[in-house]
C-alpha cells in the first residue's frame, strides 16, 4: 500500500485509475466470484475525482486519500444499501455512516461497494447469505470461508486492495485463512461498534483484512480509537504502525498449546503452522508448551451466548421502523409474518436456540453458566500470558471446503474451533498466511496476544509471512 | 436437567421470538435445539462456583456523557426508512385487542 500512496503522491497514478482498475476487476470476476452484493461504481468514482483534486490542490486528507476500500455489508454506509445478506434489509440504506465509514471518508478512502457474507454475519462459509455463496478465488468450487467471506475473497481476487470485516466468533479470522489474506481481530473495544449491525455485542469487532501484514497495520492504524458513539468503546490510545524490525524475535516467548494440535487438525495445516513455528524458533524465539484446557468449552459457551445475544439483537427487525413488512390486521401477527418472511434458516435457528438459552426457565442453566464459564477460559487465557508473549496456533483446523460439504449445523460451527477464544476473551488475534497444502490451497496461522498488544502480533506475523514467502 | 424439547415448547419459543413457522420448520427446530442441546452437555458438567459471569470480556467503565441537546436526523428522513408512515409517524396495525 505504501507504494500506492507513493504512486499517489508523485503523481505518476490518480485515484481514478486505481478505482477504475478495481472496477475492472470486478465487473470481470465478479460474475463467478459474487464476493459483492452491491457495487457502487457511481459513488467511488465520485469519491475518486474528489479525492484527485485534492491531490492537485495539495491538500491530501492522508497518505491513503485516493486508495478505495471495501466494506462488509454489515457496516452502515450513509445512502448506499446495507443489507446484511438478509432479504429483510434487501433495501435498507443507512441514514448514518457507521464510525469506522466515517474514518474511512476522513482519509479520503472511495469505497468500492459492499461485500457478500452470511446472513447477519451467521456463518462461517457465506452459504447462508440471501444473495448466493462467495466463491474462494482460489478454488471456486470452495468457500470463501465466512462470515466475512465476501471481504477475504475480494482482497484475495485483487477486486480491492484491502477490506473490512466483523469477527464474532472467527468470522475474519477464518475467511482469512481459507482465501490467503491477512485478518485481524483487534480487542474488544478498540475499534468503534457504532454503526455496526449488531450480531452478538459482546463478541463483535470490527477489523482490517488486507493482502500483507503491513497493509492490515496501516488499516487498523485509522480504525482503533476511542468513540464517545459507542458505550463499550475502550479508554485507549490511538493505534502506530510499527516500525519493521526482526531483533526483537530473540526474547519472544511463543506458547503452542497442546489442544490445538490434536484430533480433527488436518495434517497438511498443521505441517506448515509447525513449519513456520521452528523458522521463528531458529531466529531466536523460544516455544514453549502450554495448555489452553478450557478451550474443550469454548464453542459450546461461544454458541450459548451469541445465540442469546443474537435473539436479542435481532428483536429490533419488526417491520416497523425499515426493512420488510408483511401485512397483517394486527401488529404481533405482522411482526412474526415478517420475521418469518425476512430471516433466513439459520437466523431463524440461532433466534430460536437464544430465546430458548434465555427464557425464564432456562436463563440459569444455559445463559448464566455459559457466561460463567467464559470467565474460565478468560482467566484461563489470561493466565498463559503469564508466561508467553503469544500464542501460535492453526487458524482453522482445515484448508476451505467445498461449497454444500457441510450440511449439520453443528459441523459448521466447529469452523470457530480455534477462534472461538479470542472473542470470549476479547484479546486480539491475528490471522497470517503461513503456506499452501497440495491443492494450493492458502493454510494460515493465527497469533494471539494480550489485550492491546496488537503491535507485537503485526511484527510476529510480518516475520512469520517473509518466512512462508520464502 | 436436560431432556428432548416437546413440539409444544419450540411453538411456545417461536411466539416469545415472534416468528411465523410452518409445520417443517417446527420439526425442524425441535431437532436442532436437541442437538444443540445435547451437544451442550458437558457445559452443564463444568464447576463454575468459584467465579462471576462474565459480560464483556475487556473491564471497561461507563462514563455518562454531558446532558446536552445534540443533533439528530431529519425526522422526514428517518420516517421515508419505514414501510409505512402518517402524518409524521410510523403507522403500525391495531395493537389494543392483541391477546396474550
Amino acid at each position: 500500500m505504501r507504494n500506492l500512496a507513493h504512486l499517489l503522491e508523485t503523481r505518476q497514478v490518480s485515484s481514478r485509475e486505481i478505482v477504475e482498475h478495481y472496477l475492472g476487476e470486478i465487473k470481470q470476476q465478479e460474475p463467478d466470484l459474487n464476493a459483492f452484493i452491491t457495487v457502487d461504481d457511481v459513488g467511488a468514482l465520485a469519491q475518486a475525482d474528489a479525492a484527485d483534486m485534492r491531490r492537485s490542490q495539495g491538500n491530501p486528507l492522508s497518505p491513503w486519500d485516493g486508495i478505495p476500500i471495501a466494506v462488509k455489508d454489515n457496516i452502515s454506509t450513509k445512502g448506499l444499501k446495507t443489507t446484511c445478506a438478509s432479504r429483510f434489509l434487501s433495501n435498507y440504506k443507512p441514514l448514518f455512516d457507521a464510525s469506522v465509514v466515517r474514518s474511512l471518508r476522513d482519509a479520503g478512502m472511495p469505497i468500492l461497494g459492499k461485500t457478500n457474507l452470511d446472513e447477519f454475519a451467521m456463518g462461517s462459509s457465506t452459504e447462508y447469505s440471501a444473495y448466493g455463496v462467495a466463491r474462494n478465488p482460489h478454488d471456486r468450487t470452495r468457500v470463501s470461508g465466512g462470515s466475512s467471506g465476501g471481504s477475504a475473497a475480494a482482497v484475495a481476487a485483487g477486486e480491492a486492495p484491502w477490506s473490512l470485516g466483523t469477527d464474532t466468533g472467527g468470522s475474519i479470522r477464518q475467511p482469512a485463512s481459507f482465501c490467503g489474506v491477512v485478518g485481524l481481530k483487534p480487542t474488544y473495544g478498540w475499534v468503534s461498534r457504532y454503526g455496526v449491525v449488531a450480531l452478538a455485542p459482546s463478541l463483535d469487532q470490527v477489523g482490517p483484512m488486507a493482502r500483507t501484514v503491513e497493509d492490515a497495520a496501516i488499516l487498523f492504524s485509522l480504525l482503533a480509537g476511542p468513540d464517545p458513539k459507542d458505550a463499550t468503546s475502550a479508554d485507549a490510545r490511538n493505534f502506530e504502525v510499527p516500525f519493521w524490525d526482526d531483533q526483537f524475535v530473540k526474547d519472544l516467548k511463543i506458547g503452542v498449546p497442546e489442544e490445538f494440535f490434536g484430533e480433527g487438525l488436518h495434517p497438511d495445516v498443521e505441517k506448515a503452522v509447525r513449519r513456520s513455528l521452528r523458522t521463528l524458533e531458529g531466529q531466536g524465539a523460544t516455544l514453549v508448551p502450554i495448555s489452553l484446557a478450557t478451550n474443550d468449552y469454548a464453542i459450546d459457551t461461544y454458541l450459548t451466548l451469541v445465540t442469546a445475544e443474537a435473539s436479542s439483537s435481532l428483536a429490533r427487525y419488526d417491520g416497523v421502523r425499515y426493512g420488510e413488512r408483511v401485512h397483517a390486521a394486527d401488529s404481533n401477527t405482522m411482526f412474526s409474518k415478517s420475521r418469518a418472511a425476512g430471516f433466513g434458516p439459520e437466523v431463524k435457528r440461532r433466534i430460536m436456540l437464544g430465546t430458548y438459552v434465555l427464557s425464564a426457565s432456562h436463563y440459569e442453566a444455559y445463559y448464566e453458566q455459559a457466561q460463567r464459564v467464559r470467565t474460565l477460559i478468560k482467566l484461563d487465557v489470561l493466565d498463559a500470558f503469564k508466561q508467553v508473549d503469544v500464542i501460535i496456533t492453526p487458524t482453522t483446523p482445515t484448508t476451505a471446503f467445498t461449497i454444500g460439504a457441510k450440511r449439520n449445523p453443528l459441523e459448521m460451527y466447529l469452523s470457530d474451533l480455534f477462534t472461538a477464544m479470542a472473542n470470549l476473551s476479547g484479546i486480539p488475534a491475528l490471522s497470517v498466511p503461513c503456506g499452501t497444502d497440495p491443492k494450493g490451497l492458502p493454510i494460515g496461522l493465527q497469533i494471539m496476544g494480550s489485550h492491546f498488544r496488537e503491535e507485537l502480533l503485526f511484527k510476529v506475523g510480518y516475520v512469520v509471512e517473509r518466512s512462508a514467502a520464502r | 436437567m436436560l431432556r428432548l424439547i416437546d413440539r409444544q415448547e419450540v411453538i411456545r419459543m417461536a411466539r416469545l421470538a415472534r416468528l411465523e413457522l410452518s409445520e417443517a420448520e417446527v420439526e425442524q427446530y425441535q431437532a436442532d435445539l436437541t442437538n444443540f442441546l445435547t451437544s451442550g452437555k458437558k457445559l452443564q458438567k463444568v464447576d463454575v462456583s468459584a467465579v462471576e459471569g462474565t459480560s464483556h470480556a475487556v473491564s471497561i467503565t461507563h462514563e455518562l456523557r454531558k446532558d446536552e441537546v445534540g443533533s439528530s436526523l431529519p425526522r422526514e428522513e428517518v420516517l421515508s426508512a419505514g414501510p409505512e408512515t402518517v402524518d409524521g409517524f410510523f403507522k403500525v396495525p391495531r395493537i389494543v385487542e392483541e391477546q396474550e
